[in-house]
């Protein structure tokens, strides 16, 4: 197979927005891709004009059993993911938004001081105790977001062709138990494909969540224990996952 | 219909995505009878058959449960996104398999249709749909052929070559050509390619 161009580039482009190109070739195109975002966009936009065939087949009906069984799984699992959706993140978030709240709160109770001072000044011992405990609370808050922000101190840092074009990418321990990648300065993968987190424990890899790398960096919970790990990696894949890697890693840590 | 699931119904897709990524099952719901037909048709195009089609849109589907984080409004709509995992999951299960599909499509691929596709001769129902119907019906039979053989069985564009036995330059020029076609079609019309 011939090395990536700009002319191959632009011989291969079409085949690949069709889903036309066998596996090596349409890895070598889009490395390419990756290595020059510039030419997304116009990807994005040849993507488009094929996907319009996904609009073009007869009307057929799927069966309401369809619908059941996909329901059945969703409902089973929905309670487990909002559970695990409560992370740390979601719990520091928490932390800022009640302390954020509690901070309204007391400059609403400030003001109401000011008016209650002239109106009645009996109660004006009683509202600065509120204030004080407000921002009793708001220290309190404070606190526990920088017990949270230092335990985040164990990282283990991945490597790879990507980290070698600039990414960075570590796995880091939030209070001891929430593990999470956290990924910067990725290069960009097309629309219909994901980069998916694997923790490999000897020679089995298992899923463990999906990301889209963005401008701005991104935190990706793993969904797996990475206790017994021996490996986690990241891989591209189609959109929505693989249950199995189909591509090289292209960040990989050695645990 | 609860009040609730009633609601879910006058949210847009971007929306219910976001509760959807919230583990709510209501919304996905929604999504799912909002998208289902489609999702279901075009895997009925790919996989020839009733079983498999559905083993193909439930496994779509949960991919959607499982991973709506992934959804990047920037490109392309939820619909579009739904459809492209089914699609991709397809070809890959289309790749997996030695599929008598594929043998039976061997034998009729050099055969000449009377109409540019059977798969397009029907009256579709939306508007969209229906444009894109009648960009279909511009592109010339053989370059249609390759699109779909392409897009619905997974054939890479070497397997074309060979099916066809045309060289793989034409294969590439007649997909190149019949895209075009597609985007001139609703440039022509002053309209943007649906996304």
């Amino acid at each position: 197979m011939s090395e990536m161009n700009n002319e191959r580039f632009e011989d291969l482009k079409d085949a690949y927005v069709l889903g036309a190109l066998p596996e090596e070739e349409r890895r070598s195109f889009e490395n390419y891709l990756a290595a020059h975002p510039e030419r997304q966009a116009e990807i994005d936009e040849l993507g488009a004009v094929a996907s319009l065939l996904a609009f073009s087949p007869q009307e057929q009906e799927p069966s309401p059993e369809l619908r059941s069984r996909v329901m059945e799984v969703v409902e089973a699992e929905a309670e487990p993911r909002r559970v695990r959706g409560r992370s740390t993140f979601a719990r520091v978030g928490d932390f800022l938004s009640v302390r954020s709240l509690a901070l309204g709160a007391a400059a609403l109770l400030v003001i109401g001081l000011l008016s209650w001072n002239v109106l009645l000044q009996g109660q004006v011992q009683d509202l600065q105790g509120q204030v004080e405990d407000a921002q009793n609370q708001v220290k309190n808050l404070q606190g526990q977001v920088a017990d949270a922000q230092a335990q985040q101190s164990k990282t283990i840092e991945l490597k790879g062709s990507w980290a070698e074009q600039g990414a960075t990418a570590e796995v880091a321990s939030m209070q001891g138990n929430e593990i999470v990648l956290v990924a910067r300065n990725m290069p960009s993968v097309p629309e219909d494909r994901t980069c998916q987190i694997w923790v490999i424990k000897g020679d089995v890899p298992e899923p463990s969540g999906l990301f889209q790398p963005d401008g701005n960096g991104t935190a990706t919970p793993i969904t797996n224990s990475i206790k017994k790990a021996d490996v986690i990696a990241v891989t591209v894949e189609p959109a929505g996952g693989s249950e199995q890697p189909t591509s090289d890693p292209v960040l990989l840590a050695e645990l | 219909m609860p009040e609730r699931g009633r609601q879910y119904l006058i949210l847009a897709d971007e929306d219910l995505i976001s509760l959807v990524e919230a583990a709510d099952a209501e919304a996905f719901a929604t999504l799912y009878d909002r998208h289902s037909r489609a999702a279901f048709s075009l895997a009925y195009r790919m996989m020839g058959e009733r079983q498999a089609s559905e083993d193909l849109t439930q496994d779509a589907f949960l991919k959607v449960w499982r991973g709506a984080s992934s959804y990047r409004a920037e490109r392309g709509s939820v619909r579009t996104w739904i459809l492209s995992i089914v699609h991709n999951r397809g070809i890959d299960q289309i790749r997996s398999q030695a599929s008598r599909r594929r043998t039976q499509e061997k034998i009729e691929a050099s055969a000449p249709r009377s109409q540019p596709s059977e798969a397009f001769a029907e009256t579709l129902r939306n508007s969209q749909r229906e444009q894109v119907r009648e960009a279909l019906n511009t592109l010339p039979p053989e370059q249609l052929k390759i699109l779909e053989l392409a897009y619905f069985s997974g054939y890479t564009h070497v397997e074309i070559s060979d099916l066809l036995r045309l060289p793989l330059g034409t294969v590439k020029g007649r997909m190149r050509l019949g895209l075009k076609k597609i985007r001139d079609y609703f440039e022509s019309r002053d309209a943007a390619v649906p996304r």
